[in-house]
């Protein structure tokens, strides 16, 4: 996906990433990134919540005309409601239905 | 808390599966395009990474290994018009509300109170994890995207990896 935007950016479209997975996106270096630690898959957020959707979004999208410097990446400061962690693939519904 | 490690915790669990020693590409330096024109006249597309497809096409494979599928989605897909498959990620919150992963009805009301230019006729869905071939997208797939964008008058891409 980084590597998606820097051809895009390129090629004179400007570009920003919402990410969950922030190593990941240091490593690969997309021309603009905001980072939200919430487990991947809730980049902007819980379901029905349209204010954080909205928020992550309006700030992800100020980035385009605010960022200076190639590369840059800002971690915005929301905390998910509970522990996550990596997942391996044992989804929820999974899990019940193992159980 | 800290931010999961997911590069160590992905090469153990690529590892597991018996799928080859990954080779992640590390940048010093990155491209940036400044836009001439304020936000309000931009148009925006959205690229959503995490196995969104419309429910009447195939699924994707949820454990693909370099899978160069993109799907267009016309922006004015219903937002319950949409399934998941992707085993590297719990979808399950997405799968409620796809705008957690793929915001489409936030951008649209974004274009409707005049915060972004417009919203293209087109999203994007593609480009899933686990691409071995980088050359591949470098070189042909992701040029080839851009071509559409282009063809949309496209301003600002929205990335979403999952």
């Amino acid at each position: 996906m980084g590597l998606v935007c820097r051809v895009a950016e390129e090629a004179g479209i400007a570009t920003v990433c919402v990410s969950t997975g922030r190593d990941l996106t240091v490593q690969v270096l997309p021309p603009r990134s905001a980072f939200v630690n919430f487990p991947m898959g809730n980049n902007f957020g819980a379901p029905g919540d349209v204010e954080r959707q909205s928020e992550i979004m309006r700030t992800a999208l100020a980035m385009i005309h605010e960022t200076e410097q190639a590369g840059r990446l800002i971690d915005l400061p929301y905390e998910w409601s509970g522990p996550f962690e990596y997942f391996t693939g044992r989804g929820k519904n999974t899990a019940e239905a193992a159980s | 808390m800290e931010p999961i490690k997911y590069v160590d915790e992905l090469i153990a669990h690529y590892g597991s599966l018996g799928f080859p020693e990954y080779k992640w590409t590390v940048n010093d330096t990155a491209p940036l395009h400044r836009l001439e024109k304020p936000l309000s006249e931009c148009v925006v597309s959205i690229l959503v990474s995490g196995g969104v497809s419309q429910c009447s096409m195939p699924g994707f494979d949820p454990d693909a290994r370099n899978d160069h599928r993109l799907d267009a989605i016309a922006n004015e897909t219903p937002e319950d018009d949409f399934q998941i498959h992707d085993s590297y990620y719990d979808h399950t919150d997405a799968e409620h509300d796809i705008n957690c992963v793929f915001p489409i009805t936030r951008l649209r009301e974004f274009a409707d109170a005049g915060e972004i230019g417009g919203v293209a006729a087109r999203h994007w869905s593609g480009f899933m994890g686990r691409i071995y071939n980088r050359t591949k997208v470098l070189e042909e797939s992701a040029p080839a995207f851009v071509a559409k964008l282009n063809e949309d008058a496209v301003d600002i891409l929205l990335a979403v990896p999952a």
